[in-house]
């Protein structure tokens, strides 16, 4: 597993306390009960103090996975 | 503290039984993140207490403060932002920034801010009360380049100033240290505009942090250090006493030594706000004598006491000081210029907080000067305060009379002209009341300590009182010295707390308290809330003459069985009644 997958673990984990670790690379908006629209200005603000990066909110649509999460930071490129 | 950190803090759990610390926090923006920080740092300086934080509706600070029911929460953090006081002092707003309408906003902003002041004195007379006034930058609305203050937004400054002034004079409110925010997170730091237009959270996560940060330490609120022990030599003053002789000796800028006369201002000042100071230094007791008579010394000799002068070991030095200031390690810091001094007291006396002194170092000098304010601040200056020393003193020539006079105790008791004033009152504000309750170990009834809430809400209840004893002999004022809370049932009396301090002893001020309140409310028990902890053994001590034995848990005690035994009193008695009695 590579870094980023498991800071972003780590993220997740932190704000959906109730996902089993295992459960987290699955994990999509419909799935997680607890991922509403406060829950997903926490996983934004946690993403950009962990990846050290600035996330437009407008991009929120996008970040609706574990999955596209990741590939947004991939694509990123200025992830630290 | 870092968001993620904060939450997987609150992620940790909390035992079954950990008892609850309700807070509500009061904001008019949505609260996000600076809950999140506000219930980290709460749990952390509350490790053991189930953390519940509650907020209120966006933008409606007032009335969030108005439909808030005191009795359901244990403290209060509120945040005030400028639009909060007018919606046009924000970005969210676009209600207009002509120049005809800074007047308006100026005016409507003095409206809310007198709305919102009043609001927190009500509530603070019913919970601890802790305020952020408004940290964010001014939006450019007037019109005066950045550089130049325009006269409106000065009015503003001046209108929050004059409501932070206004409600830190009650007794309940506690108010955010701007100078301190300033240094933590700078104005540059502390908008986020994107989060204020997307979510309606106007802080970066630094600067959320740092507010609830100091909202959750001033909930806290710890109380002070008790004394402070310090060294001589190139500590005190510059030089080397036995070298240099008395008039060698140095704390002026003309002879640089500057940093030692800014430490004694210190040490004048905190001995002022009746934190004790001893000295504690290898060096020739007669010079040293010699030493405190120079009539320049900032620090006056009778603000000292004790002095261990000698040869002999730090640590035995701190050791009789705090045996004579009847106070724990844990309450103490020592001050030295040498850092084996600093190791060797520090070794002894692991909970004694050693600070070494930094010689001719000013910036060193600066971080030592805040940290003692640090660890000695306090709210207020009590009557008791100005007497702690002085009847430290006076307890000490008492010790050495009472046994020295040949006679028997009665005998002294007789021509120690003691006087005591008990006060029976319902009111809460006798802060020193409460410090005595949250304070004392030794004679103390059940050991629980009572927060601003629980306090306030105990001497609302129907039958509640509050009794304090205030004790004066010719050997001197004890000032406010005991405390007695309870309610009355019929002829019967409920003791929920009683306290003495420990510089009482031997007085049988005790029990006069316990006949003052026989006689007082025509009881005919008392029955006393007693839980033993390991400190209270003088109070558990007290009672064996009438249970024959230390008592175990609640008991009562007849009214005839305690004037069986009570031992002659000598004290004349003044009171000062306050309430109804039935």
């Amino acid at each position: 597993m590579s870094e980023l997958n498991d800071r972003l673990i780590r993220c997740f984990s932190a704000v959906f306390p109730r996902l089993a670790i295992e459960d987290i690379p699955a994990a999509r908006l419909e799935s997680v009960e607890e991922w509403d629209s406060l829950a997903a200005l926490r996983l934004v603000a946690v993403l950009e103090e962990e990846f050290g990066l600035r996330i437009d909110l407008s991009d929120l649509q996008e970040l609706s996975s574990f999955k596209t999460i990741e590939r947004y930071l991939l694509k990123r490129g200025d992830v630290s | 503290m870092k968001l993620i950190d904060a939450l997987e803090l609150l992620k940790r759990p909390v035992p079954e039984r950990a008892p609850s610390l309700r807070a509500f926090l009061a904001c008019g923006f949505t609260p996000l993140h600076l809950q999140t920080f506000f219930a980290a740092h709460l749990r952390t300086l509350h490790p053991h207490s189930r953390v519940d934080i509650t907020t209120g509706l966006f933008g409606d600070l007032a009335g969030n403060l108005e439909r808030l029911s005191p009795s359901d929460l244990d403290a209060l953090a509120v945040v005030v932002e400028w639009q909060d006081l007018d919606p046009r002092l924000g970005i969210r707003s676009l209600g207009g920034w002509r120049s005809t309408d800074s007047s308006d906003i100026v005016k409507s902003a003095g409206k809310s801010a007198a709305r919102i002041g009043g609001i927190l004195k009500r509530l603070a007379s019913s919970l601890p009360v802790c305020v952020c006034f408004p940290t964010l930058p001014l939006p450019p609305l007037f019109i005066t380049r950045s550089e130049q203050s325009s006269v409106h937004e000065l009015q503003l400054r001046e209108m929050v100033a004059s409501l932070a002034s206004a409600t830190s004079g009650e007794r309940s409110v506690r108010i955010v240290n701007g100078q301190c925010l300033d240094e933590l997170s700078p104005l540059g730091g502390r908008f986020d505009m994107d989060s204020e237009v997307m979510a309606g959270f106007p802080y970066t996560l630094a600067h959320a942090s740092i507010v609830a940060e100091l909202l959750a330490a001033l909930i806290h609120n710890p109380g002070p250090k008790k004394g402070l022990i310090t060294d001589l030599d190139d500590t005190l003053w510059a030089g080397i006493l036995g070298e240099v002789g008395v008039d060698g000796l140095a704390w002026h800028m003309d002879q640089h030594a500057h940093v030692h006369g800014l430490y004694q201002q210190m040490l004048t000042s905190l001995a002022s706000a009746g934190i004790l100071i001893g000295v504690a230094s290898k060096n020739d007791p007669a010079l040293v004598e010699k030493a405190f008579a120079r009539g320049d010394l900032i620090l006056p000799r009778e603000s000292v006491f004790p002095f261990e002068v000698h040869w002999d070991r730090k640590s035995g030095s701190v050791q009789r000081i705090l045996e004579t200031w009847n106070v724990g390690p844990e309450s103490v810091v020592f001050v030295d210029d040498s850092p084996m001094e600093i190791a060797e007291v520090g070794a002894a006396f692991p909970g004694l907080e050693c600070l070494l002194f930094p010689g001719n170092d000013y910036r060193a000098l600066w971080k030592l000067l805040k940290r003692l304010r640090e660890l000695f601040g306090k709210s207020a200056v009590s009557e008791e305060d100005s007497l702690r020393l002085r009847s430290i003193r006076d307890a000490s020539a008492f010790r050495k009379h009472s046994g020295s006079t040949g006679g028997s105790l009665d005998d002294f008791l007789r021509d120690a002209e003691a006087r005591i004033l008990f006060t029976m009152d319902k009111q809460s504000g006798d802060a020193r009341a409460l410090e005595l309750i949250n304070k004392t170990n030794q004679f103390n009834l059940n050991g629980r300590r009572l927060n601003d809430s629980a306090w306030l809400g105990f001497l609302k209840k129907p039958g509640a009182f509050l009794v304090t004893a205030t004790y004066e002999d010719k050997f001197g004022p004890l000032g406010k010295i005991a405390v007695l809370m309870g309610r009355q049932e019929d002829r019967r009396l409920a003791i929920d707390a009683w306290v003495m301090s420990c510089r009482a002893f031997s007085r049988r001020i005790e029990y006069q308290c316990l006949k003052y309140l026989f006689e007082k409310f025509k009881a005919e028990a008392i029955v006393f809330d007693f839980e033993a902890t390991p400190r209270n053994g003088p109070l558990q001590e007290f009672f064996r003459p009438w249970l024959d034995g230390v008592p175990t848990g609640t008991f009562s005690l007849s009214r005839r069985s305690f004037f069986e035994k009570v031992p002659t009193l000598f004290h004349h008695i003044e009171e000062d009644v306050r309430v109804r009695i039935e």
